[in-house]
């Protein structure tokens, strides 16, 4: 025996379907009148978007140089030069964005994947979360909050996502001999280079050091890593690859830099016993 | 005389449609076809309810700008970049293509949240259409996987990198993730196979998946019919129209029986 709210809503889509019998419209050339000017508009865009790219662009509208709407193509993707900003495309800068408020080790699992997992399962299940027929929106408070809190915080992490700043080797490499003294190993030659590595290698981009730094995917403060006295042996098995050494490490592997190189990345990092 | 050219006009007429009434008599598309344009709708539909079709229609030049993107793309890591510089710079056209396809990406992403805003402000997710808003979500996360997978194509900097992180996020899920981080990688590591994977999951497999789940979405959308605007005076679902009921449908539906237990 169905319960009454079943009965009542059988009865209104009963009643839906002899309405749009007696009174509705057809859908040709009402509706679709509408729908072709709507995708006319879509196609447009589309095309208007694709013509700002190129010709925005300077020069003969063909470098590497960003115009209005971004660069055509960036550099060569080059695994051995590690000069990265790990940027995704901005419909994922809400996700992007999430991994900064969230830390390494301990919770940073709950920004990757438990917070998505469990919006998107929410998302799924809206039908059977809200089963009243009502449909007027003003009658619907709960979805209501619900809809507001969606947008402002996606539409605010999308933003703080875009505008989150990463900074440049360039502008980082003339932080160097300050580390070094900070971290006093300016007499050591080989972490000094490593020093530099660091800074042109992207580390930055997640990691923080001596106040500078991303703090994405809730990398590590490397400041004080030395003062763990792991061992330039370790150092360099962890930048080769980084989640056998620390499983479930989204950093990548930094095994392209070559044996000289991570050497001096390692004694750098272990050089780096903390400022005084 | 008359009759002779009745008669012609109907051999005509014959004669035209015989290939209609071919197709018809061993296929019933015809009449499907007429079911689908003259199928009835509400009467006070609105503009909010063109962006589902806006949508398939940004599905459409995805798939056509794709197939021509897919004709002189070359996905391995040694030409990829100089076949989107090829196509960039040196096909005719190519540069309208590839910026379609790249910018009709996020025309997608956009149009589908809002399609999804307006089913949800509507109500129209709810009884009989459940079943379409989860095909629907499924779309969306189909749609961002495209975005993900087609973000690492062009293989400059930017691609690589971003995409060697996001793999790397997918790989600290519970259980799954390192599963699904050596699956997109086709290996431990990104290498030489990634950018042919990634290619194939983001021309063959999504799209697949997705074309599918757009004709059961539209398929749902046309036997169970379309919402009216739920503040509409005369929306379907309402009963006659005889002007005694100044609220509409609520009078008739949930809320009358919560005025009637007060």
């Amino acid at each position: 025996m169905p319960s009454d709210r079943i009965v009542e809503r059988r009865r209104v889509f009963q009643q839906y379907k002899a309405d749009v019998k007696e009174r509705g419209k057809p859908f040709y050339p009402f509706a679709m009148f509408h729908d072709t000017v709507m995708s006319l508009v879509v196609v447009a865009v589309i095309t208007g978007l694709a013509i700002v790219w190129k010709y925005s662009t300077p020069g003969d509208h063909i470098g590497t140089d960003p115009g209005w709407l971004g660069k055509l193509y960036d550099d060569p993707a080059d695994p051995g030069t590690i000069n990265f900003v790990p940027r995704p495309d901005w419909y994922f800068y809400f996700l992007f964005y999430l991994l900064r408020i969230f830390k390494w080790p301990n919770s940073v699992i709950i920004g990757t994947i438990g917070l998505p997992t469990v919006l998107l399962v929410l998302l799924l299940l809206v039908p059977f979360i809200d089963i009243r027929s009502e449909r007027r929106l003003l009658r619907r408070p709960v979805a209501i909050v619900a809809s507001v809190l969606v947008v402002v915080s996606m539409g605010v992490l999308t933003y703080k996502g875009a505008t989150a700043k990463e900074s440049l080797g360039s502008e980082l490499v003339a932080k160097v001999p300050g580390w070094a003294k900070a971290a006093n190993f300016t007499a050591n030659k080989q972490a000094v280079g490593g020093a530099h590595l660091f800074a042109v290698s992207g580390c930055l981009n997640c990691h923080t050091y001596q106040g500078t730094g991303g703090g994405f995917a809730g990398a590590p403060n490397l400041t004080a890593e030395g003062a763990k006295n792991k061992g330039v042996q370790f150092q360099i098995d962890h930048l080769k690859c980084p989640a056998c050494v620390n499983p479930g490490s989204p950093m990548p592997s930094f095994a392209g830099l070559g044996e000289a190189n991570l050497k001096k990345l390692a004694s750098f990092l272990e050089a780096s016993k903390g400022t005084k | 005389m008359a009759t002779r050219r009745m008669t012609r006009s109907e051999q005509l007429q014959q004669t035209i449609m015989y290939p209609v009434d071919w197709l018809e008599e061993r296929s019933g598309l015809v009449g499907g076809l007429r079911y689908f344009l003259f199928r009835k709708v509400p009467g006070d539909i609105n503009w909010f309810q063109t962006l589902g079709s806006a949508t398939l229609t940004a599905f459409i030049v995805q798939a056509l700008t794709g197939v021509i993107l897919a004709m002189y793309y070359k996905p391995d890591p040694n030409s990829a970049y100089d076949s989107i510089q090829h196509i960039t710079n040196d096909v005719f056209a190519g540069w309208l293509v590839r910026g379609m396809h790249r910018w009709g990406a996020s025309v997608f992403i956009i149009l589908m949240f809002m399609h999804m805003g307006r089913v949800f402000l509507f109500g129209a997710y709810k009884y009989p259409r459940e079943l379409n808003w989860i095909i629907g979500v499924l779309l969306l996360a189909s749609g961002l996987g495209e975005g993900f997978t087609g973000y690492l194509l062009p293989w400059d900097q930017t691609a690589y990198w971003a995409t060697v992180v996001g793999i790397n996020i997918n790989g600290t899920a519970p259980f799954l993730g390192p599963f699904l981080a050596q699956f997109l990688q086709g290996g431990t590591y990104i290498n030489a196979d990634t950018l042919s994977r990634f290619y194939a999951i983001h021309m063959l497999m999504i799209p697949g998946a997705i074309a599918a789940l757009i004709g059961l979405h539209l398929y749902l959308v046309i036997r169970l019919g379309v919402t009216s605007p739920p503040w509409s005076k005369e929306a379907a679902g309402t009963g006659p129209l005889n002007g005694a009921s100044p609220n509409g449908r609520a009078t008739r539906t949930g809320l009358s029986r919560f005025r009637r237990g007060r």
